[in-house]
């Protein structure tokens, strides 16, 4: 069934999930890597290679920092993100409820 | 784009189950082990009453000044979140203290210590407006955060004027045991339920 609304780089599950994990941040909050690669369950070379494409889509926002001389990643989601992620939700849930269009 | 129903439906269920997760483990991490710590504090700060009554103020400003900075770094190395409103959250206490002690001296005019017969009395209900005045803190807490701090809040506090009411003759025992075990015991159910 040919869903519209639905972002095709968000809808792969591991994006999915990263999203929804930083959708339940508020503003200006930003994720560690460490957290979110272990409530994912996924490898660091995983969640970097999806990371990069969030960010190439401008969804998420990366910020390289020292923490007690030990590189750290934290990850928090754009303006553009949260938008895109909404209308994804959005796309699913009408679906969901049978709001559909064939083409 | 294609989807079927069957992955519509998955798909919400599991953003569903990430974003509470989330959550969850930005509202509580860190949070059992501050609980256990204050409980301590509170149990071993209220005990000196009890059994060190004139070493009981510098016992209690060490276990204070000693808590905060076990909290913030707990909190800090705990938390997988930056956030703004962790900073916000430890001025806060920190400007609760500060008010507290800005308080005391406004009010030390018209709160002579009395003598030595009736200074436990006086200390105690000293002991319980501060005490009273942390767990405010941590009803407005439990109404801006999270409600759990409410009802922990309202219940120290009213165990406080309980104590300080019928038991004063155990007021002190009953403020380690019941106000610090209160804590411990938040302590230990947030880190079984939560984590």
């Amino acid at each position: 069934m040919i869903v519209p609304g639905l972002n095709e780089i968000i809808h792969q599950p591991v994006r999915l999930r990263i999203m929804a994990s930083l959708s339940a941040l508020g503003p200006g909050e930003r994720l560690d890597f460490t957290y979110l690669r272990t409530l994912l369950g996924v490898t660091d070379g995983n969640l970097g290679a999806h990371l990069q494409k969030l960010e190439e889509a401008r969804y998420i926002k990366l910020t390289k920092t020292f923490v007690n001389r030990k590189p750290c990643t934290h990850i928090g989601l754009t303006a553009k993100g949260r938008a895109a992620f909404t209308a994804h939700v959005a796309a699913l849930q009408g679906l969901l409820e049978g709001v559909e269009s064939r083409q | 784009m294609n989807a079927s129903r069957e992955e519509a439906a998955r798909s919400l269920d599991d953003v569903h189950m990430i974003a509470e997760r989330t959550r969850k483990a930005i509202a509580y991490a860190g949070a059992d082990i501050v609980f256990v710590i204050w409980g301590i504090i509170w149990f071993i700060g209220y005990l000196s009453a009890q059994f060190f009554p004139l070493q009981a103020h510098w016992v209690w400003m060490v276990l204070v000044i000693g808590g905060m900075i076990a909290s913030a770094l707990t909190f800090r190395s705990r938390s997988p979140v930056v956030s703004p409103l962790g900073a916000r959250l430890g001025a806060f206490w920190l400007l609760l203290c500060l008010f507290v002690g800005l308080w005391s001296w406004l009010l030390s005019p018209f709160l002579s210590v009395p003598a030595q017969a009736d200074a436990n009395d006086f200390w105690m209900h000293m002991h319980a407006i501060t005490a009273t005045i942390v767990m405010f803190a941590y009803v407005v807490m439990g109404l801006w955060l999270r409600s759990f701090m409410l009802w922990l809040g309202l219940g120290i506090s009213a165990l406080t004027v309980l104590g300080l009411l019928f038991l004063q003759p155990l007021f002190w025992i009953w403020m380690a045991v019941i106000g610090g075990g209160s804590l411990v015991v938040t302590g230990l159910i947030v880190r079984r339920k939560w984590q």
